[in-house]
């Protein structure tokens, strides 16, 4: 695979979040505010990033039974990296995003691309495939959460858009209107692959 | 050569190995890290303390530290730290820390009282680990500043504010909740009405 398929593939045609339903708990949780989103979803890039670089680059002395073990350790120390450079740099962000950026660690994709293509394969490609898996995470994150914050609170990016006159939908802000979203935008984006595959077999 | 560094990379001990060095590695990176940034993040939690308290009396925040040093003494009690507002001689008020239990963290925040204690001069948070967009909406200003002006005292019992629906109008013992956290803005008020029972059991009356 040459490094634009191999971004294409992780960013879009195997897209974590709709593709293999991963990552959800953080993409439910941080998409009510686009600049949350935004925040959150240049963390996992990073992480994603620079893990897959790193696991890859050891991936021939890792011992196979710890290799979970490393992955977490590695994980936790770019968590850790984002977390401090946002407190130091970044605190207001820092303080929005409160718990969500050390939850960075648990977000399965960062694992899921570990285990499924840093172990195996080149640094730089893992590195490319690490910014196509976050890219494509951050993309959903962007797509739910303008729908969210347009409706939720009539503003985008924190500017107001909707004047006064629009009654804020508080589902919206809520948890609940996410899982609609996220429902819905699966179905968009695969409805019409899924329908095609059926007329074919 | 070769056939013993491939035995070693077989034995048993390899992988306690390989974790203690990549321990180290990563944690000494990290460590350095944090050595590099401590100052800044603790100077701008001086500057976020500074500024919450000045504004919390409504005093000017354009050369913070003068302002800081001119109409605010540091007081101690016990092990308490709590703040003084002055303009020239006159006190304005009494500002206290205070923090409780939020839905998924600790809430630590600032309240302000008129030298009497009957009044709240403002409430503002320092720091909370709320839902951001939801719980996190407790730093919204609309939210904190809801509590300037109303009563806290009266007839020497602390009072106890109720919650009403967002965008409702409120009377001097309600205030109004965020929709979707009513938990966190639950929270917020049992932290003032407890906080501020604590207060007045550890003052009574003699609060100079």
């Amino acid at each position: 695979m040459t490094k634009k398929e191999i971004f294409l593939s992780s960013a879009f045609t195997e897209n974590s979040v709709w593709k293999q339903i991963l990552g959800i708990c953080s993409a439910l949780a941080v998409t009510n505010l686009m600049s949350n989103s935004m925040v959150m979803g240049l963390g996992v890039i990073f992480t994603l990033a620079l893990s897959g670089f790193t696991i890859s680059l050891l991936r021939e002395y890792i011992p196979k039974r710890i290799r979970m073990m490393v992955q977490t350790l590695i994980i936790a120390s770019y968590v850790i990296v984002v977390d401090l450079f946002l407190r130091a740099f970044y605190p207001d962000m820092s303080e929005a995003l409160g718990p969500y950026v050390g939850l960075i660690i648990t977000n399965c994709i960062i694992m899921g691309r570990a285990e499924a293509f840093a172990g195996k394969n080149r640094p730089v490609d893992s590195l490319i495939d690490g910014i196509g898996a976050g890219f494509g995470y951050t993309l959903v994150l962007l797509l739910i959460s303008t729908v969210r914050e347009l409706f939720g609170f009539g503003s985008l990016l924190g500017r107001e858009i909707l004047g006064d006159w629009w009654t804020r939908w508080s589902i919206m802000v809520m948890a609940p209107s996410a899982f609609f979203m996220l429902a819905i935008l699966i179905w968009i984006i695969e409805g019409p692959l899924q329908r095609k595959k059926l007329n074919k077999g | 050569m070769r056939e013993g560094k491939k035995l070693f990379r077989e034995s048993m001990l390899y992988p306690v190995f390989f974790m203690l060095i990549i321990t180290i590695f990563f944690i000494s990176i990290l460590a350095t890290l944090h050595l590099t940034t401590q100052d800044r993040i603790k100077e701008y939690k001086r500057i976020k303390l500074r500024t919450t308290i000045l504004e919390i009396f409504a005093l000017p925040l354009d050369d913070l530290d003068r302002y800081y040093e001119e109409h605010i003494r540091e007081k101690k009690s016990g092990d308490i730290i709590y703040y003084v507002a002055f303009a020239d001689t006159v006190v304005l008020g009494y500002c206290f820390p205070v923090m409780g239990n939020g839905l998924w963290g600790t809430i630590s925040a600032l309240l302000a009282v008129t030298p009497d204690f009957s009044t709240i001069v403002g409430f503002d948070i320092l720091a909370q680990n709320e839902t951001p967009g939801l719980g996190g909406r407790i730093t919204e200003s609309w939210f904190k500043n809801q509590f300037s002006g109303k009563k806290i005292i009266e007839d020497s019992t602390v009072l106890e504010f109720n919650l009403v629906a967002e965008g409702e109008i409120t009377n001097n013992i309600q205030v109004n909740q965020i929709t979707g956290a009513t938990q966190s803005s639950k929270a917020v008020v049992k932290i003032i009405t407890s906080e501020m029972k604590r207060i007045v059991g550890q003052f009574g009356k003699n609060y100079d």
